[in-house]
């Protein structure tokens, strides 16, 4: 996309955020989340990289989920609008009117063999859910109840066991190591855009809240915090956006490599940053109304999702042939 | 030196877990969930004769020191109770002291025995909105009338205040601007909740539901004298007294949800199996967890250094605020890599380590903060000068 068409995608997303972003677990409710993703739905951007070349870079659907992570949105983006139809588009299927998002496994991983224990993720407003074996075989699969989740404005669905499952595909080795870094891409970056917004927040916190007759952004070990806090975003951003731009750029192995990077550097330094905006928060970021632990959840749970650091050290310790 | 507990203190801490033994999970999950004040724990505990644990013996309690009331809370927070069972008690436990030394006899015979059988629950109102950690800075005021008190103003944070019949509550009974020291003029009352003058809010809360935490409106409020602790305007001085054991004990039961944390991740390290093998035999996963073990004990050590000075009558300000600091720490970590640990499907809410994970947090801001905390040491112990 050009620039200007690009920034107009962007504040779609951004316009979508302040009208529907939730501001306390309270307001997460059917009605809510129906009426927000029938607004995200309006924005038809499920195509945006149907077209051939596709329209939008990886680089540009990153800073995306970037932007919708910046405030609890029910909608689901990263399922329904980015991965799912990152998929179709990889395996050449033709467009369809089925609303699929992404299925893993119960312990939120890529999944394994064969398409068993899944759950769909991010499911809000999807009618079914792609899931993507070991040996490159998509298939699709049906939705059961919803799954109770940490993340309370993420929907998580149960995929029953002995429903039936339709192949849709089967991806080719090379874009399967594409689908895999763009996942963790996506996510990532979304999870930046949360611990980035919420160190702003405190920020903002920091000057109004006062104590010993002044504001508490004066004392030292606040400022700090905080400013430790932002350099651990800029850490995370850098990272995520290089990860993004060797998805549009470098052979697949490399962006894996360099998606890898990015979660195991956000997993621990988002969780941090916003570790270090609760603790300026004070006592009120322990309270139900506030915004706080909408984030904490996003972000500790994401922190866990599709790879843990644990997990991706090892792999990026073998050299990068072999991985 | 001697790192023993001695026989009795070992015995406190194994009939106390004996004793809840069968409060397990499911227990305090369900409580968690209702928001529902744990009855039937209280009445163990109090059965048990522990609530008394600090009060003299000659007003109903056991007159036992710090060391023995921390090992007490920490063993409850074990239990797997955590700060749930922990706030149930809290109180009972040491939060009566103010009252103990400086509160007459007629007051203290007419409150102390009903702490040590359980029959009195009481909460403590200090925190205000415009007033977190810099206490000074309430205004709640105390207007005296007679031989009452009018007392107007507003609490925030007051745990256990809905299920209290009596509150310590801190006053101002002169304004900040009439002092010459901020800290004088602040008045302590252990007194009752009077419904019709005080109405209650339960701040909804995004853990340790089972004990409400209360917004206070406080309008008339009228209080008589017999319910003041000690003189008029030495309130603040009276809490001073108390501070460092309440920072041990605080610290306790940061060191027993580490305990409880670590536990659980122990045991989901041995037993679940990926790729043919526990993932516990992953360094990744076993290092932090040994890496907790290590903060964990430490920050024991510490604490149980503090406790035996205080019982023995030495300054322990150092030690007090060192215990608290490490043992918030140690405890938060531990509950964060049990998380980590359990992976994408431990941090659901049917996992007791999600829920140790929301209250182990609470320490590092409540009732002191860690920043605070080392403007204590930067300034009392180093001699730095004073940084706010
Ligand atoms: C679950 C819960 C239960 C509670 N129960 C009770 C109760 O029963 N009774 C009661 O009276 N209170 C209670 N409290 C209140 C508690 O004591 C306060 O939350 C605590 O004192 C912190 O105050 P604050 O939240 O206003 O934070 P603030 O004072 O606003 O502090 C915000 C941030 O600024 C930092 N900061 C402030 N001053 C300085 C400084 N000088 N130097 C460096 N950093 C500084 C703090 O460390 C913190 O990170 C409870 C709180 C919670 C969360």
């Amino acid at each position: 996309m050009d620039r200007e068409e690009f920034v107009l995608v962007r504040d779609m997303v951004r316009s979508l955020a302040t009208r529907h972003g939730v501001t306390s677990a309270d307001e997460v409710k059917p009605s809510t989340r129906a009426a927000a993703q029938q607004a995200l739905d309006e924005l038809d951007l499920a195509e945006l990289r149907r077209t051939s070349p596709p329209a939008a870079t990886a680089q540009e659907c990153a800073l995306l989920a970037e932007e919708h992570g910046r405030r609890p949105l029910t909608t689901s983006l990263l399922g329904t609008v980015l991965l799912a139809p990152e998929l179709l588009r990889l395996l050449g299927a033709s467009t369809s009117p089925a609303i699929p998002t992404i299925a893993f496994t119960r312990e939120l991983r890529f999944p394994g063999r064969t398409p068993t224990d899944l759950v769909a993720w991010d499911s809000e407003g999807a009618d079914s859910a792609l899931c993507v074996t070991t040996d490159g075989t998509v298939s699709r699969v049906e939705l059961g109840p919803s799954a109770p989740s940490t993340d309370l404005v993420r929907t998580v669905r149960a995929v029953p066991s002995d429903a039936p499952v339709e192949v849709v595909g089967q991806l080719a080795a090379d874009d399967q190591l594409r689908w895999q870094a763009y996942a963790l891409v996506v996510v990532t970056a979304e999870l930046v855009g949360a611990a980035g917004s919420f160190v702003e927040q405190a920020v903002q916190y920091a000057r109004d809240r006062r104590q010993y007759g002044q504001a508490i952004g004066s004392f030292q070990a606040v400022q700090h915090l905080l400013a430790d806090a932002t350099v651990l975003v800029e850490a995370c951003t850098s990272v995520t956006r290089y990860a993004a731009w060797c998805l549009d750029n470098e052979p697949p192995e490399r962006a894996l490599a360099a998606a890898r990077v990015a979660k195991a550097e956000v997993n621990s330094s988002a969780l941090e940053a916003v570790y270090a905006g609760m603790q300026v928060f004070g006592g009120i970021a322990q309270t139900w109304e506030h915004i706080a632990h909408l984030y904490l959840r996003k972000v500790r749970l994401g922190s866990t999702l599709l790879a843990t650091t644990a997990e991706l050290l090892p792999a990026l310790a073998v050299p990068e042939v072999t991985r | 030196m001697d790192f023993e507990l001695t026989e009795d203190q070992e015995t406190i801490r194994k009939s106390v877990a004996g004793l809840l033994r069968d409060f397990d999970d499911q227990y305090w999950m369900e409580k968690d969930q209702a928001h529902e004040f744990p009855t039937e724990f209280y009445e163990t505990v109090a059965g048990g004769g522990w609530l008394g644990i600090t009060i003299p013996e000659e007003y109903g309690g056991h007159g036992l020191g710090i060391t023995e009331a921390s090992l007490l809370l920490e063993e409850v927070a074990r239990s797997g109770g955590g700060m749930n069972a922990a706030s149930a008690i809290h109180l009972s436990i040491f939060g009566m002291h103010p009252v103990v030394v400086h509160g007459s006899e007629e007051l203290k015979r007419r409150t102390l025995p009903r702490i040590a059988t359980g029959d009195l629950h009481v909460c403590f109102g200090v925190t205000e909105p415009g007033a977190g950690l810099d206490t000074a800075s309430i205004t709640t005021y105390a207007r005296r009338d007679g031989d009452h008190y009018v007392v107007n103003g507003r609490k925030v944070w007051i745990s256990k205040a809905m299920e209290s019949e009596k509150i310590l509550l801190l006053t101002r009974t002169s304004k900040a601007d009439e002092v010459t020291k901020r800290t004088d003029g602040m008045t302590l009352f252990l007194t009752d909740i009077d419904r019709d003058r005080i109405d209650i809010r339960p701040i909804p809360k995004m853990g340790r539901n089972a004990v409400t935490s209360n917004e206070l409106f406080i309008d008339d409020l009228r209080i008589p004298v017999e319910d003041r602790v000690g003189e008029e305007g030495q309130g603040f001085r009276y809490l001073l007294d108390g501070l460092n054991p309440e920072r041990m004990l605080i610290a306790a039961e940061a060191l027993g949800i580490g305990r409880a944390s670590l536990d659980k991740a122990v045991q989901y390290g041995k037993e679940r199996i990926v790729f043919g093998r526990p993932i516990g035999m992953n360094q990744a996963i076993q290092f932090p967890l040994a890496d907790s073990l290590a903060r964990l004990d430490a920050a024991e050590l510490v604490l149980r250094k503090a406790t035996w000075l205080y019982d023995n009558g030495r300054p322990c300000g150092r030690e007090a605020n060192t215990a608290k600091y490490l043992c918030a720490d140690a405890g938060f970590t531990a509950a964060d890599r049990a998380v980590q640990t359990h992976g994408g499907m431990g941090y659901s809410e049917e996992y007791a380590v999600a829920r140790y994970f929301r209250e182990a947090r609470l320490m590092r801001i409540a009732p002191i903060s860690q920043e605070m905390i080392l403007n204590y040491l930067g300034s009392h112990t180093l001699g730095l000068p004073r940084s706010y």
